[in-house]
């Protein structure tokens, strides 16, 4: 099980604390590729593009446009 | 041409005021834009094109015109409407889409007409051009001395409308001035990968005018090209071409990721703020005092505060009223 | 176990151009902020990293010059997708557009073509006011000579990107720009959809029945395809059948569909984000009644832009523009029923 987290740093959090879940980019409980781009993190103005840990079956845990902060996990990677 | 401490003091208060307005207005904009931005939620929808750093453009030239010239201004309107007079109360009731706006709130932001001081802007790029001449020739038609002011971003420089405009005015000789706001960016592209020539001034050889370059966003520089030009329109000589190289301190419109520009752009740029150098200029050659800019400074803090309460107190228009005033 | 990948509009319309690149050495893309920003409502996102700066062209703001440039670089064997920002702005080069792109295969006798597809962005809804908000699908479907298409979700958007590449004529391919799935802008919940991999093509002129019902047609596109069907699911708790069709493209238009759906139900809806008059929806309306006026149990109605610019503020900007609750109205009044 691997998590789908916001890695730390992606944005400063003392300037803007959250962002939110923009778009996911694959249904609950679809099979992602490592690396592939599964969600769209939006802070502020600018867009991010979160990708899988891991090659698995995605379950989301924060639904789009859920707030988030960096080192929130959204989502996990069941390897099998 | 050396601006009086009158001037001086007018120029100050009109771009402090055009910056405390722009800043107030990014913060306005924001509310209801947390933590998901949309461009359509808040207290303030829509585009939003700020002119922060701009200011010279605006007090520089309108400073040396009447309440019977014409401005017509671009989709980055507020300095320039500022500086040209617009009741102030009932544009940010506009811009807030309010029923005391200076259209009810038809029109917002980049559509901003106010006809007791003749200024119009548009949203369309280079579209300020035309307008300008024909305000120029009913001038001419009138028997008046008035003259015209056409706003355009450096981008616009590169639309037919902007030439066919200059070879009409040049070719009747008519009392305009263009004025081009070099701020460096047409949104994302740099005008290093759009123009093909660094100093848009130069394009007035073109059309048998003179062209005159602004360099840094200096306040005093432009006075003095303005000044030039304006008179030369009004005592019926015809039209002038000046671009001054500016700055844009917001991104091209609030939502703007900025990708595309250099992280340091701006804290560079601010560095050489137009406001603070003028300020300096003033304190130390023109025998104003600390006392005076500081009650200017306070008096248009207080003006553009109370404009913002006037528009957050004006009500919603009613629905229905979208039907009206489709025909004069 | 299956890949349930879902794209925006926007991603959507980027693959398609991307996998059509990749293939044809003739497909180039240029206009406004298309490059290192990649469009200012992310129809070219990565399209730079991956293609360069010859394929992938930033241009100046000087659309009478680059949508000509792109009728020039047509006829002489390139395949050019070239944006026009906002709809709106084809005030300043409309000539290029309808005069040149729409006319010289015709003028040729067909021995010239012009393999073109100018993108643009449609649509309100988020008070950009009236120079940057119309949709104006019927000013260019009214002009000869080029196919008009309007995708409403994000399959649409792959499909017929691909099919505009790939076409002989020019083809004006209208995205709205709340059906993008850009993270600043609300988008209906089915706009952003599943999207296969590989590339595929949706041929032009054939309508979608997207929802079926036996009681009256709505027919839609684009935006309103989506508030159709939020009306259909109010109108189903008021015992209400309501078929739902999708145009997807303007020119050419699926009549067929049209009349087969209402030969069935009897009563017709259209609903069109454009102006009410000289528009689609009064185009729909008389196919039918040309075709056969005794098909219609009851007036027909249309929603649409009221004919006025649209307002900046929002609640006459609600006014103006179609949203559910006009188009369950509209139902109501086909069915003589007074609106709950």
């Amino acid at each position: 099980m691997a998590d789908v987290r916001i890695p730390e740093g992606l944005w400063d959090a003392d300037i803007t604390p959250e962002g939110v879940v923009a778009n996911w980019l694959y249904r609950d409980g679809s099979e992602v590729d490592a690396g592939e781009t599964v969600a769209e993190i939006m802070v502020e103005k600018a867009t991010m593009e979160i990708t899988a840990p891991a090659a698995g079956r995605l379950a989301i845990t924060v639904a789009k446009d859920g707030v988030v902060r960096p080192g929130t996990v959204i989502g996990r990677i069941d390897e099998q | 041409m050396e601006p009086s401490k009158d001037q001086l003091l007018w120029m100050y208060a009109a771009m402090a005021k055009a910056r405390h307005y722009e800043d107030t207005m990014a913060r306005a904009y924001m509310e209801g834009k947390t933590p998901k931005f949309d461009i359509g939620a808040g207290l303030v929808p829509g585009e939003m094109h700020l002119a922060a750093g701009q200011e010279p453009c605006a007090a520089g030239v309108c400073v040396h015109l009447r309440a019977g010239d014409t401005v017509t201004a671009t989709h980055r309107p507020h300095h320039v409407a500022i500086a040209k007079g617009v009741d102030l109360n009932r544009m940010t009731a506009e811009i807030y889409g309010r029923r005391d706006g200076l259209a009810g709130g038809r029109g917002g932001h980049m559509h901003l007409f106010d006809p007791a001081v003749n200024f119009a802007c548009s949203g369309i790029i280079g579209e300020s051009a035309g307008p300008a001449t024909g305000a120029a020739l009913a001038a001419r038609l009138q028997g008046s001395d008035a003259v015209a002011v056409a706003y355009l971003g450096d981008g616009a420089a590169n639309q037919g409308a902007f030439h066919e405009a200059l070879n009409l005015a040049s070719l009747w000789r008519l009392p305009v001035v263009f004025v081009i706001e070099d701020n460096a960016w047409g949104i994302s592209v740099p005008k290093s990968r759009s123009t093909a020539v660094p100093d848009n001034s130069v394009r007035a050889r073109g059309y048998d005018m003179p062209g005159v370059h602004v360099a840094d966003n200096d306040t005093l520089a432009v006075f003095d090209a303005a000044g030039e030009a304006v008179a030369r329109a009004r005592r019926g000589e015809g039209p002038t071409l000046i671009e001054v190289q500016t700055y844009r301190y917001y991104g091209h419109f609030q939502g703007d990721p900025e990708v595309y520009r250099p992280k340091d752009e701006v804290a560079r740029l601010k560095a050489r703020d137009p406001i603070d150098r003028l300020r300096g200029h003033m304190l130390d050659n023109a025998g104003v005092t600390e006392a005076e800019a500081d009650e200017a400074l306070t008096r248009v803090r207080a003006e553009v505060d109370a404009a913002f309460e006037f528009a957050r107190q004006s009500g919603e228009p009613a629905p229905e009223d979208a039907l009206e005033h489709v025909f004069a | 176990m299956s890949r349930n990948r879902v794209l925006t509009g926007s991603r959507a319309m980027v693959e398609a151009i991307a996998q059509e690149m990749r293939v044809d050495p003739t497909v180039f893309v240029m206009g406004e902020d298309v490059g290192p920003y990649g469009g200012i409502f992310s129809s070219t996102t990565g399209l730079l990293d991956e293609f360069g700066e010859e394929r992938v062209r930033d241009t100046p703001i000087s659309e009478t010059a680059f949508i000509g440039a792109g009728v020039g670089a047509a006829m002489a064997g390139m395949r050019p997708i070239v944006e026009l920002m906002f709809v709106d702005f084809f005030g300043v080069c409309m000539d290029a557009i309808y005069n040149l792109a729409a006319k010289n295969t015709y003028f040729s006798g067909g021995n010239s073509k012009v393999p073109m597809v100018l993108m643009t962005a449609t649509g309100g809804g988020y008070s950009d006011a009236g120079q940057h908000s119309q949709t104006l699908h019927a000013t260019f479907a009214h002009l000869p000579g080029m196919k008009v298409v309007a995708p409403s979700n994000a399959y649409d958007a792959k499909g017929l990107m691909t099919s505009a590449i790939r076409d002989d004529a020019p083809v004006l391919y209208m995205f709205h720009k709340g059906l993008q799935g850009l993270a600043w802008m609300a988008a209906p919940e089915g706009a952003s959809t599943e999207v296969p991999e590989d590339p595929y093509a949706i041929p032009f002129g054939e309508a979608r029945v997207v929802r079926e019902g036996g009681d009256v047609t709505i027919v839609a596109i684009s935006m309103t395809v989506h508030h159709a069907l939020a009306a259909a699911e109010a109108l189903a708790k008021d015992g209400v059948d309501a078929e739902v069709i999708d145009l997807r493209s303007l020119v050419p238009l699926d009549r067929e569909a049209v009349l087969a759906s209402v030969r069935k139900t009897g009563r017709l809806v259209v609903a069109d984000e454009d102006y009410r008059s000289f528009g689609l929806t009064a185009e729909i309306i008389a196919s039918v009644a040309e075709t056969d006026p005794g098909l219609l149990k009851s007036a027909p109605r249309r929603v649409a832009c009221p004919d006025i610019p649209i307002p900046y503020s929002r609640p006459m900007e609600r006014f103006a523009l179609p949203d559910a609750e006009k188009i369950r109205a509209a139902v109501q009044q086909t069915l003589n029923r007074a609106v709950a």
